[in-house]
């Protein structure tokens, strides 16, 4: 993205609404997790933190309220997680990419933990309409002790309306660092058109990555971890298939596709619960989504 | 080209190689298993899609960005892609099935091209346990050192892991050896195609969801033919 476009107090009119950075800074104080410095342009609107329980941690919402993103849209997510701070981030439904006849819509997150901060990065799907144009990157700097999960899916499009993988591109990288410069890389290019196009994928509407990195956890936790979602994901065969192993950085790597938002959405549940409990002991949230 | 060159370098990617790929399926052996992948058709389906939307974009872009390296003397290129590539292969088995071919390549060249700087230094790296060796890197360094042209180099690393494929399906499915001839002679345009689209690119990326689960699955076999 041109430097011009991120620099706060200089976007031109005709970006204003369009061009956009959310600034996220949490600290730990005492129990909780709070804002530090935040800072929003629109098209996104900044909710203070919620408190699903006594844990502390701050469930915030990414809210866009423009409904989904257009060609030329470009929004940007800036995020600072202090020491020992724990955040959990979703959106309130569907990330949705309307059709674009030539720009593309971007959404970046850059997000860097301190030590001994936790992220549970759990957006809603990305819906990329016929003939949308996105590309999404979501880079990742952990300190020592730091810990991610990172959940990112995809729709194949409105499947309601019989339109599957009808986009006209699909950008995705996410990026994840260790303090030891361990990494996990993801990064696709699609273009449904081009000879080959999805591929297998074809015959599946939903495609997902679950990342689970960090420095910290014991390698007989990631061992118990591992077997647990391992038998999770063979619970809906047929509707589901997912696979996951240990990536080069430590930690787990789940892959999965899912016929349905349901079926994408029990495993998500299953596999959440089960990370929580293993690594931080907790519950999984009920997020009063809806 | 050359026909020393030629021979020089074909060594490295004939199945006699003792690189171990035969132990390997990429995967294969999980979704026959599972029945995802049943008779010939389905296995050219199979192939086809991850040599097109994975391997001639990850695997085949690390072969040419280590071809360059070695032609224009940065070792940095080699590197780089090399740290990339070890962290885009999520899955353990492939990522550690690819490092040991990669490893046995770059020894047996660094044998043999002792006059080749960037050769040397990236098989000195991977002896000190300071970057991964993937296979596709080696084959890029080597190949190049043998002087075959990018797209050689390209084309030959994608007819190998084909060849791979075809030899692991022979013992996994009702595919005989006239039947596995067929299909790399089919694919033969494929391979052309996707070497001539590759040499100039740097950026890896992959879409392979589907074989990428298969590999993952493959470590849960009860019983398994390969390690990978």
């Amino acid at each position: 993205m041109p430097a011009k476009k991120r620099s706060r107090g200089r976007v031109s009119p005709s970006s204003v609404g369009r061009v956009g950075t959310l600034t996220l800074e949490y600290l730990r104080q005492g129990q909780r997790t709070v804002f530090g410095r935040t800072n929003c342009q629109t098209p996104w609107h900044l909710l203070p933190p919620i408190y699903l329980d006594e844990t502390g941690t701050a469930y915030t919402l990414l809210l866009n309220p423009s409904g989904g993103l257009v060609g030329g849209d470009c929004l940007s997510i800036c995020m600072k997680l202090d020491k020992d701070a724990h955040v959990l981030i979703s959106t309130p439904s569907a990330n949705r990419v309307y059709r674009s006849e030539s720009e593309i819509s971007v959404q970046e997150a850059d997000i860097r933990l301190g030590p001994g901060a936790i992220l549970e990065w759990v957006p809603e799907p990305t819906i990329p309409f016929a003939g949308s144009r996105f590309r999404q990157a979501i880079r990742v700097q952990l300190a020592p002790g730091g810990t991610v999960m990172l959940w990112d899916a995809i729709a194949s499009g409105r499947i309601a309306r019989g339109e599957r993988w009808a986009f006209a591109s699909l950008d995705n990288e996410i990026w994840i660092t260790t303090a030891s410069g361990q990494s996990v890389l993801e990064r696709y290019h699609l273009n449904p058109t081009e000879k080959g196009g999805v591929g297998l994928a074809t015959d599946w509407d939903y495609v997902a990555s679950l990342y689970l990195v960090s420095d910290e956890v014991s390698s007989e936790v990631w061992k118990r971890l591992e077997e647990q979602l391992a038998a999770i994901l063979e619970e809906r065969p047929g509707l589901v298939l997912g696979g996951l192993s240990q990536p080069a950085a430590p930690g787990l790597a789940v892959k999965l596709v899912a016929r349905s938002a349901p079926d994408l959405n029990a495993m998500l549940e299953a596999m959440w619960g089960a990370i929580r409990a293993q690594l931080w002991g907790l519950s999984a949230p009920a997020l009063r989504r809806y | 080209m050359d026909t020393l060159a030629l021979l020089k370098g074909v060594r490295f990617i004939d199945s006699f190689f003792p690189s171990g790929g035969y132990a390997f399926s990429s995967g294969l052996e999980a979704a026959v298993q599972r029945k995802a992948v049943r008779d010939g058709k389905e296995f050219a389906r199979y192939v086809e899609d991850v040599l097109r939307n994975s391997l001639s974009r990850r695997e085949a872009i690390a072969v040419a960005v280590a071809h360059r390296a070695v032609t224009s003397g940065k070792l940095s290129a080699a590197l780089t892609i090399d740290g990339e590539l070890d962290a885009m292969k999520i899955g353990r088995e492939s990522r550690l099935a690819s490092r040991q071919m990669g490893r046995q390549v770059i020894r047996v060249a660094a044998e043999q091209f002792e006059g080749d700087a960037v050769l040397q230094q990236f098989h000195a790296r991977v002896e000190e346990g300071r970057t991964p060796g993937h296979l596709p890197v080696s084959v890029g360094l080597t190949l190049a050192a043998c002087e075959w042209s990018p797209e050689e180099t390209v084309a030959a690393y994608l007819y190998q892991t084909a060849v791979g494929f075809v030899s692991a399906a022979m013992k996994l499915l009702p595919i005989g050896q006239r039947e596995g001839q067929r299909l790399l002679d089919e694919w033969s345009p494929l391979l052309t195609e996707l070497s001539r689209n590759t040499t100039k690119k740097s950026v890896m990326v992959s879409w392979s969801p589907v074989q990428d689960i298969y590999g993952m699955q493959h470590a849960w076999l009860e019983s398994r033919l390969f390690r990978s």
